[in-house]
């Protein structure tokens, strides 16, 4: 701010800033590169005034003051530019001359992104490093007990299956009478979840595609992506890599136009029709992608004008109870196809999850229940809906599964878990303890987005920029200027790396339970934790 | 068999089985009493033959009957030769130490497990994970295990070392003799085998020729392994060399993972072959999508500078009534042309160093980006009063439009000024017997040197040559002055001064009339004064007392005093106090009485509460709102012939009617021309962009006019400093000379990265960071 400018309740020192920028005037070589990076304006070059007293008491000379200047990097304070602690400074500064680090105290900020009585939304995450998933140990580990087998040198088939599974009786009763059998994929239990074409660039969408087409073609894992909310590329529909992709339906209905013209000339079927119904980083939030990222391109994809805001509402606007939607919108979908692609809703972890899951129950053509749980993210929403909407995953799922169990249908609906899979890095151990909970699979979003792209987000409020398409890795961005700061091969590569490794993790943790061609779904005797009421609460074995 | 060579031990005793620890007991003191052969009677007892060292070096002969059990020779050392007629149980040689092995029949699983030394000899085929674990140990000759027929699945797991020869005779699977998923882990160590095999671990060996020296050993080999299982006969169907593969482990850089195509291989051979030319979107867009570095330059920059010179007003012009740039009389200052930039300002006021120079509050100083960072504003003071010596410069043939303009006050002057300047004919008509209104009549000498005033005036004089005084005008004499002139502009002032209702208040004078008459030396006030109304016009009445006599002089007001500046500073110099909130309730002979009933004793009672504008001259056809004639955006009033500026529309200062008139001069030459006038000015500069970083906090005071060039910011206007041409970092700035004296700063895109080092370190500052043009 200026010296003698009059301070209002929002002007903020750098001391009031979560993310405080450190420069060194010695190392700093004025090469421009911070300033041009940084995402959000938040550093500019500075003038400094110097001013050195050259005094001498016994000095015959006159004593003297001087005002030299300097010029350095200077963080701005006011709050819409402020710092987001992403860092790129430091990663293009030559000099390792500057570098954000996180205040040592809660910020004031938090308390002027109001401006204009503009609440608060940002991207990316919930900010809560803890959770209960990395607290979860594997506490079986046969030795002699089981066929304890090598996760280095056995044969291993990481699958799970995605459709709906009738018992083996009334299974075989219909191949008998040729009756209707639900189609079943098998799958790699490691799903990437939605995250739409316009929510992510060009480059990242189609780098995750491409890998997940590589991982099943080259490696043999078959992995399959859902699309997200926001249609899918023409060329993606028409191909054969179709059959590797989960179509999300969700309230916007966006692109679905272009995926029902598609169909008289699909090569194959799509993996399966995921119904979106919520997301748990911002459950009862809905989407919004801003009128500056629908551009051409993503106008075409999603069969919408350019230019135009495109909110998806936070329900689905013609239904009115779960039967009905439950019902209605799988029937539409299954019919789509044919009744040859599996159908499935994806719901926000919820209180009211067993509900959701007791009305699929007594759908016969429900292919399974994914359940995004409060860590999940988001490309978008309201800070509140991020930070305090939402439940946890593990008991949401654990409940789900347990009920299915006492109903005796545990082999008949797939659960899949998502949200928060891995947050701290531990995807493998995050993913097993979910399974072993009962999830025949997990969906996994921002893992990916770190893994695979480099996306700067942390569980400490870093970035969390996505929704105003100034990402500065080109992932969620819809500008050339950014996006092609993204190469869609080194995010393919990325991902394939990622899976083969999450793979060899997996094999590390079910091989000691003798589990090599089944993936250990429920097996929650192999699991303990430290905490005697969530031991309580998941019905798992309380261990110190 | 010869068994009288043999010392007999029985795994029976009496029909029983006896204990494996009691068997190894008696084998261990047969031994030790100086056995070398013993027969052993075996019945299924575990780890017959291992662990004999107490023999020595001596030869020692095991002979195995029966059924031995698991781990036969375990741990056997190197002078143990052990022969096990029949099939073996598991694990036969597990971590053998040096024993010669020899099965005459199938071995079960585990055969050579964690062999280190020695050779097992195998007559027929051998279960899983055979081979597994063995390792070489650098002092030992490698450990060697000879399959007659086929081994099972698991083969040479982890295998550390020795060599495996598996024959492929009388096999168990003849189609496969390497078992199923064989080597896997293996890092040491050779396996030679005839015959067909199902794969082996890739990532881990490697299939090879049999090299000469292989077969050399092969060679001098088979007939040792058929020796001792008695197949002899075999020799030349083992010797056929093209029948033999070897497999080896890889060196740990020799590892091969799976080999699959790379990314690039596949997005070029399946991905965009599958999608199209151009991948998943090449069908909906020709964008670019190759990837481009983070720090770019060109179209790809999301920020490029713009040099924005003069594009906004600074805050001095943008502020000042009169619309003064102030900022370029300081730059023809710093420039040396100081003759340009004192005559400079005769094209925006006829009263340069009247007002500028004295009279002025001078809201440019008051403005300047210096004081809101708390130091010294620029002095235009100085300037001002130099401004005494502008010269005219020639004025145009007044072949223009005729304009009368009725008040030769500052408003009347300055559109009348600027009027002929333009080329119009502008005449002046004024009440007085002086030209300058206000200035030449009522303010007080005190504040502006009477030498000074009329210089300037004798300037304006040379100007209008026509100017009219004491011409009172009358509604018909302003319907005339329309007939006869294109245009008239009323400039008349408010000068009907306001009069309190209160008893006696014929005794008082107004502040208009006192100071008239104080100026022409036509009135004694007396030795009490007392002024109703403290504002500045009563501070200059105040001011006229003392000069002309007055000891006690009292302002009163309602309310605190709104008097200000040198007015207020020179009424306070003049002794006079200030009382309030006081209201007068009648004037008497003696003073003012107050409501209070407080009695100021006074000589003479100024009034000086203000003016407001006598209209009753103007025409029907103009519009009187509250008073005060109204006009629109062009100082236009409601006859559109007719202009109005000044006090008669608006109270204000003397700069307000110079300003007005200068912008209704410009209004009406637009008007008379026929077009819209175009009234807007240019918005004045965002003071954060300019830098005051480079100037000295502690200047307060100016030496002179050069001092203060030097200290003008330059807000919004460049000053050539080239600054920005130094602090870019890629030298994408320069200077380029144009036409005459102009020039410009300009940006080479493919230099620029738009890190804003420019718009950061410009003094004044002209450049900004504008968003780069969409790129889709």
């Amino acid at each position: 701010m200026q010296a003698n400018a009059k301070i209002t309740p929002s002007t903020l020192s750098v001391k009031d800033h979560p993310w405080r920028i450190a420069w060194s005037r010695d190392k700093c070589s004025l090469c421009g590169q911070c300033t041009a990076v940084c995402p959000v304006n938040a550093i500019e070059l500075g003038v400094f005034r110097k001013r050195i007293v050259d005094v001498e008491i016994h000095a015959a000379a006159q004593p003297g003051n001087v005002n030299k200047v300097y010029h350095g990097i200077r963080q701005r304070t006011d709050a819409a530019y402020h710092c987001i602690g992403c860092g790129m400074c430091a990663m293009v500064c030559p000099n390792d001359a500057i570098m954000p680090y996180h205040n040592d105290e809660a910020d004031k900020l938090r308390f002027h992104l109001s401006q204009g009585g503009q609440a608060e939304r940002r991207g990316g995450r919930r900010n809560a490093p803890a959770g209960i998933l990395d607290q979860i140990k594997f506490t079986r580990i046969s030795m002699l007990t089981d066929p304890a087998l090598d996760a280095g040198r056995h044969e291993f088939e990481m699958r799970t299956l995605l459709g709906r599974l009738l018992p083996p009786e009334e299974n075989m009763k219909r191949v008998r009478e040729h009756g209707w059998i639900p189609p079943v994929r098998e799958i790699y239990p490691l799903i990437i979840g939605g995250m739409s074409f316009g929510a992510l660039s060009p480059p990242m969408w189609e780098g995750l595609q491409m890998g997940v087409a590589y991982l099943n073609e080259e490696m043999g894992m078959p992995v399959c992506i859902s699309t997200g909310e926001g249609g899918c590329p023409p060329r993606l529909l028409r191909s054969r890599f179709l059959r590797y992709v989960i179509l999300q339906i969700a309230s916007g209905y966006f692109g679905w136009d272009e995926i029902i013209h598609a169909i008289p000339e699909m090569k194959v079927d799509p993996c399966a029709i995921e119904i979106k119904y919520g997301q748990g980083a911002k459950p009862g939030d809905g989407g919004l992608l801003m009128w500056h990222k629908v551009n051409d391109l993503i106008a075409a994809i999603r069969g919408v004008p350019k230019g135009v805001s495109l909110p998806s509402p936070p329900t689905h606007q013609t239904k009115y109870s779960i039967e009905e939607a439950v019902a209605k919108m799988i029937q539409s979908m299954y019919m789509a196809w044919g009744f040859r692609v599996p159908v499935y809703p994806k719901i926000s972890a919820t209180s009211t999850s067993l509900a959701v899951l007791n009305n699929l129950t007594r759908n016969p053509y429900a292919a399974g229940l994914a359940i995004d749980g409060e860590d999940g993210g988001t490309g978008a929403a309201y800070n509140v809906s991020l930070d305090h909407m939402g439940h946890p995953i593990a008991s949401a799922l654990r409940d789900c599964y347990l009920n299915l169990v006492r109903l005796g249908q545990q082999n008949e609906i797939p659960l899949f878990a998502g949200g928060g899979i891995g947050k701290n890095g531990n995807l493998a151990a995050n993913a097993a303890a979910l399974i072993m909970l009962g999830a025949s699979g997990v969906q996994v979003g921002k893992y990916v987005m770190q893994a695979a792209a480099g996306c700067l987000g942390s569980e400490t409020r870093r970035c969390n920029i996505c929704n105003i398409g100034l990402c500065p890795k080109g992932i969620t961005s819809q500008d050339p200027r950014l996006y092609r700061r993204l190469d869609a091969e080194d995010v393919a590569q990325r991902v394939v790396d990622m899976y083969v490794s999450f793979d060899t993790e997996l094999r590390k943790i079910v091989a000691p339970l003798g589990r090599s061609t089944s993936l250990p779904i429920g097996m929650s005797d192999a699991l303990g934790i430290a905490d005697k009421a969530a031991a309580d609460r998941l019905q798992i074995q309380y261990v110190v | 068999m010869d068994d009288q060579q043999y010392y007999l031990i029985s795994g029976r005793q009496n029909d029983i089985r006896i204990e494996s620890r009691v068997l190894e007991e008696q084998i261990q003191e047969a031994v030790a009493k100086g056995r070398r052969k013993i027969q052993v009677e075996a019945f299924g007892q575990h780890g017959i033959g291992g662990r004999l060292w107490r023999a020595g070096d001596k030869p020692l002969e095991i002979r195995v009957t029966g059924h031995s059990g698991q781990r036969l020779g375990s741990m056997g050392y190197a002078n143990t030769r052990i022969e096990n007629f029949g099939p073996a149980s598991d694990d036969v040689g597990w971590l053998n130490g040096g024993a010669e092995i020899i099965v005459h029949g199938h071995a079960a699983n585990g055969v050579a497990n964690a062999m280190a030394q020695g050779k097992i000899y195998v007559a027929g085929s051998i279960g899983a994970r055979g081979m597994t674990m063995t390792k070489q140990n650098p002092r030992f000759a490698p450990p060697e295990l000879w399959v007659l027929g086929s081994v099972g699945d698991y083969f040479g797991e982890f295998m550390a070392g020795g060599i495996a020869v598996i024959c492929g005779i009388e096999a168990q699977t003849p189609d496969n003799i390497l078992g199923y998923r064989p080597l896997v882990g293996m890092v040491s160590g050779k396996v030679f085998f005839r015959g067909p095999h199902g794969g082996y671990s890739k990532s881990d060996a490697r299939l090879m020729p049999v090299s000469d020296a292989d077969w050399q050993w092969l060679e001098e080999n088979f007939s040792r392994f058929l020796g001792a299982i008695g197949r002899v006969e075999l020799y030349d169907e083992l010797a056929e060399r093209e029948r033999w593969q070897v497999v080896a482990a890889r060196g740990p850089m020799d590892k091969v993972v799976r080999k699959t195509r790379s990314i690039s291989e596949f997005r070029q051979s399946a991905w965009n072959r599958e999608l199209g030319p151009g991948g998943l979107v090449g069908d909906l867009t020709d964008l670019d999508m190759s990837p481009i570095p983070v720090i770019v330059t060109g179209e790809l920059r999301r920020f490029v500078p713009v040099w924005e010179n003069r594009v906004y007003a600074p805050p001095c012009e943008a502020s000042c009534p009169t619309g003064i740039p102030v900022h370029e009389r300081w730059r023809l200052v710093r420039e040396g042309r100081m003759d340009e930039a004192v005559d400079m300002a005769l094209a925006y006021t006829p009263f340069p160093a009247s007002v500028c120079g004295y009279l002025c509050p001078n809201l440019c100083m008051q403005a300047c980006t210096r004081h809101s960072s708390g130091m010294a504003s620029v002095d235009i003071t100085q300037l001002g009063k130099s401004s005494i010596s502008a010269k005219v410069s020639e004025l145009p043939p007044a072949a223009g439009k005729k304009i009368a303009v009725v008040g030769g006050g500052p408003a009347g002057i300055s559109v009348a000024w600027q009027l002929r300047r333009a080329g119009h004919d502008a005449v002046i008509y004024d009440m007085s017997d002086k030209l300058g209104g206000k200035m030449s009549r009522l303010i007080p000498r005190s504040r502006i040197p009477a030498d000074v005033l009329e210089a300037e005036l004798e300037r304006i004089r040379e100007v209008l040559a026509h100017v009219h005084l004491q011409q009172e005008l009358t509604k018909d004499d302003v319907e005339q002055l329309k007939a006869d002139h294109d245009f008239v502009v009323i400039a008349a002032g408010a000068t009907k001064p306001r009069i309190l209702p209160v008893a006696g208040k014929e005794r008082m004078i107004a502040a208009n009339d006192f100071l008239a008459r104080a100026q022409d030396g036509s009135i004694d006030p007396g030795k009490n004064v007392v002024i109703i109304g403290a504002g500045n016009v009563g501070c200059d009445a105040a001011v006229e007392a003392r000069r002309l006599g007055a000891v006690d002089i009292t302002l009163i007001d309602v309310q605190e005093p709104a008097s200000f500046g040198q007015e207020r500073q020179h009424a306070e110099a003049a002794g006079a106090k200030f009382l309030w909130p006081c209201f007068t309730r009648q004037i008497t002979e003696e003073g003012v009485v107050l409501e209070s009933g407080e009695m100021l004793a006074a000589d003479t009672v100024v009034i000086s509460i203000g003016d407001v504008p006598d209209t009753d001259f103007l025409p029907d056809s103009v519009k009187v709102e509250k008073g005060f004639v109204r006009v629109n955006e062009y100082f236009q009033t409601t006859d559109p012939q007719i202009f109005a500026i000044g006090d008669i529309v608006r109270p204000g200062l003397l700069t307000d009617a110079i300003g007005a008139g200068r912008k209704a001069a410009a209004a009406l030459r637009e008007i008379a021309e026929g077009k819209r006038p175009a009234m807007d000015r240019a918005h004045m500069i965002d003071t954060a962009r300019v830098s005051l970083e480079y100037f000295d906090p502690r200047q307060s005071v100016f030496s002179g006019v050069e001092q203060c060039g030097t200290s003008c910011a330059s807000c919004g206007a460049c000053r050539d400093c080239g600054i920005c041409e130094s602090i870019c970092p890629r030298g994408a700035i320069s200077r380029k000379q144009l036409e005459g004296k102009d020039y410009e700063y300009a940006v080479d895109p493919d230099l620029c990265i738009g890190c804003g080092f420019c718009a950061g370190a410009c003094p004044c500052g002209i450049w900004a960071m504008r968003e780069n043009d969409p790129l889709h």
